[in-house]
C-alpha cells in the first residue's frame, strides 16, 4: 500500500497541452506520460482530484478512469465499507451484550458435593446476569441449602462465577468403602494382619476364590455393630498347577516336499480363467496366494496362486524317560503361567501318573501372596 | 534565504548589463532538465517537449522523455535528453 495519497487520472480529447497547462494552475501534476496524441495520464494530489475533475469534465474532456492510491483514500473507503462498518457495530452491541452475562462456571474444593448439584441451583435460584446478581445472598443460599458446605465464597471473573467451596468433614462412619474383603485365589492362609473390620477365617485356613475374609464392621462389648472400612493384609500360599502329558505313541503328518501348482485369473472374484492341475496326492493341504496382475483401479485383475502339498503320516514310538525333563519343563511353564512377576516362591514339585500308554506331568509351584481384595461391586 | 540562481547572477560578470530576468533551466546529466518560470506548455511527446518562456520558446529534444512535473512555473523533464534549444 502506498502512503502518499495520489489520484492518477486517464484523459481523452484534444488539446490536452492546454488542458495540462490550465491544470497546473490549480494544482501541481506530475507524472505525466503521454499515450498517444489523445490520450495522457497523470497524478495530482488526492486532496485536489474533485477540482481537477470538475476542470476537466468543464472543458469536455472524457475522463477513462481515475485511481486513487493512498492511506487517506483507503482509510476513507473502509469507512464508507458499509458491510464492515454494521459488522463492527453487530459485535460491538453483540459483545456489550454478551459480556452481561455469566457464561461459565468454575466450581473449586468438591469432594462429594456434585458440581451439577451447584450449578443447577444456581440457575434455579439465580440470573445469570451480571448487574443482577448478589454474591453475598448466593453464599448465604449455599449454605443454607446444603448441609455439607462449611464455607463458600462466590466472585464474578469476566464472565465466570468463581466458587470456592470447603465441604464439612464428616464421622468416619459418612464415608469410605463398606466392602467385605474377599480372597481373590485359592489358598491355604499363613498370616494375618488385620487393621480394621472383622476377621472371617484364621491362620491355616483353606479358603477358595470369592470366600469372604473380613467383614466390613465391628461389634462393640455392648453388641452393637458399627460400620467400619475393612482393611486387612491376609497372605496365603496359593497353589499354581500346570501339566503336560506324553504319549508312547502318536501319529505326526508331514509333508513329503512334492506338491502341485493351480493357478486362477479373478476379476472381482469372479474367476476368468483357470488352470487346474489334477491332484494325485491322497493326503493333502493347500495355501494360497492372491498377487495383483496390474495396477488399473477400474480392472483389477489378481492372480491366484494355489499350492497343493502332498501330506504322509508318520507313527513316532517314544519313550519318556528319554524326553523326561522336556515335559516338566513344559508343566512348569504352564505352572508359571499363573504366577505374578511380583510373587514370592516358596516351593515347586511335581507328580507323575501314568496309565495305557500316557504320562502326565502335574507340576504345582507354591506361591505368597496378598489375596484379600476389596470387591466394589 | 540562499537562492542558487540568484548567487550565480551576482557572481558572474556581465560586462554588456544583459538581464537576466525570465526562465532558469539547469540540465543534469541529461537525464532530468528543471526549468524554472515557463509559461505554458506548447508540445508534448516522448521525444519532443516545447515550452513558452519569455521572450521566446524552448524546445527540447530527446528520447523516452517523460514530464515529471508541470506546476504554474515550473517543470522537470525526465528521460535522456539530447538538445535544448531556444528560439
Amino acid at each position: 500500500m502506498r502512503f502518499v495519497n495520489h489520484s492518477k487520472f486517464y484523459i481523452h480529447g484534444l488539446n490536452q497541452e492546454k488542458m495540462l497547462n490550465l491544470l497546473s494552475k490549480i494544482t501541481k501534476i506530475s507524472e505525466i506520460d503521454r499515450k498517444s496524441k489523445v490520450q495522457t495520464s497523470f497524478l495530482c494530489p488526492y486532496f485536489e482530484y474533485k477540482k481537477v475533475e470538475k476542470v476537466l469534465l468543464e472543458h469536455g474532456m472524457k475522463i477513462e478512469k481515475i485511481e486513487h492510491f493512498g492511506l487517506a483514500y483507503n482509510l476513507k473507503r473502509c469507512l464508507t465499507s458499509y458491510g464492515l462498518v454494521g459488522a463492527l457495530l453487530c459485535f460491538a452491541v453483540f459483545y456489550a451484550i454478551e459480556s452481561q452475562f455469566v457464561l461459565q462456571y468454575d466450581i473449586r474444593g468438591l469432594s462429594t458435593l456434585q458440581k451439577t448439584e451447584i450449578v443447577g441451583f444456581i440457575n434455579q435460584n439465580f440470573s445469570s446476569y451480571k448487574p443482577s446478581i448478589d454474591t453475598h445472598k448466593m453464599e448465604n443460599e449455599l449454605i443454607e441449602n446444603f448441609n455439607s458446605i462449611s464455607f463458600v465464597s462466590c466472585m464474578i471473573r469476566g464472565q465466570t462465577l468463581v466458587i470456592n467451596v470447603k465441604e464439612k468433614l464428616m464421622p468416619e462412619q459418612m464415608y469410605g468403602n463398606f466392602s467385605p474383603i474377599y480372597a481373590n485365589k485359592d489358598g491355604r492362609i499363613t498370616a494375618v494382619n488385620l487393621i480394621s473390620g472383622t476377621l472371617r477365617v484364621k491362620v491355616g485356613d483353606f479358603v477358595r476364590k470369592g470366600d469372604v475374609l473380613v467383614e466390613p464392621y465391628t461389634v462393640d462389648t455392648s453388641g452393637n455393630i458399627k460400620k467400619v472400612e475393612a482393611k486387612a493384609e491376609i497372605v496365603a500360599d496359593v497353589y499354581n498347577q500346570g501339566s503336560a502329558s506324553h504319549f508312547e505313541h502318536f501319529v505326526e503328518v508331514v509333508r513329503t516336499g512334492r506338491y502341485v501348482v493351480q493357478n486362477q485369473v479373478l476379476l472381482f472374484g469372479l474367476k476368468i480363467y483357470s488352470y487346474n492341475e489334477k491332484i494325485p496326492y491322497k493326503m493333502y493341504e493347500v495355501e494360497k496366494e492372491e498377487v495383483r496382475l496390474n495396477k488399473n483401479i477400474l480392472l483389477p485383475f489378481k492372480m491366484q496362486k494355489i499350492k497343493v502339498f502332498e501330506l504322509v503320516e508318520n507313527v513316532i514310538d517314544s519313550k519318556f524317560d528319554d524326553v523326561k525333563e522336556e515335559y516338566i519343563e513344559k508343566a512348569r511353564e504352564k505352572a508359571l503361567e499363573n504366577v505374578s512377576n511380583c510373587d514370592k516362591i516358596k516351593e515347586e514339585f511335581y507328580n507323575l501318573k501314568q496309565q495305557a500308554g500316557v504320562t502326565v506331568v502335574d507340576y504345582c509351584i507354591t506361591t505368597e501372596e496378598n489375596i484379600g481384595v476389596v470387591d466394589d461391586c | 534565504m540562499f537562492n542558487f540562481f540568484n548567487e550565480i547572477k551576482e557572481n558572474i560578470k556581465n560586462p554588456k548589463g544583459l538581464e537576466f530576468t525570465g526562465f532558469n533551466i539547469i540540465n543534469l546529466s541529461g537525464h532530468l532538465l528543471y526549468v524554472e518560470g515557463h509559461l505554458g506548455l506548447i508540445n508534448l511527446s516522448k521525444e519532443m517537449i516545447s515550452f513558452k518562456v519569455k521572450g521566446g520558446v524552448v524546445l527540447v529534444q530527446g528520447s523516452e522523455m517523460l514530464l515529471s512535473e508541470l506546476s504554474e512555473n515550473t517543470i522537470k523533464i525526465c528521460g535522456i535528453i539530447k538538445k535544448v534549444e531556444q528560439i
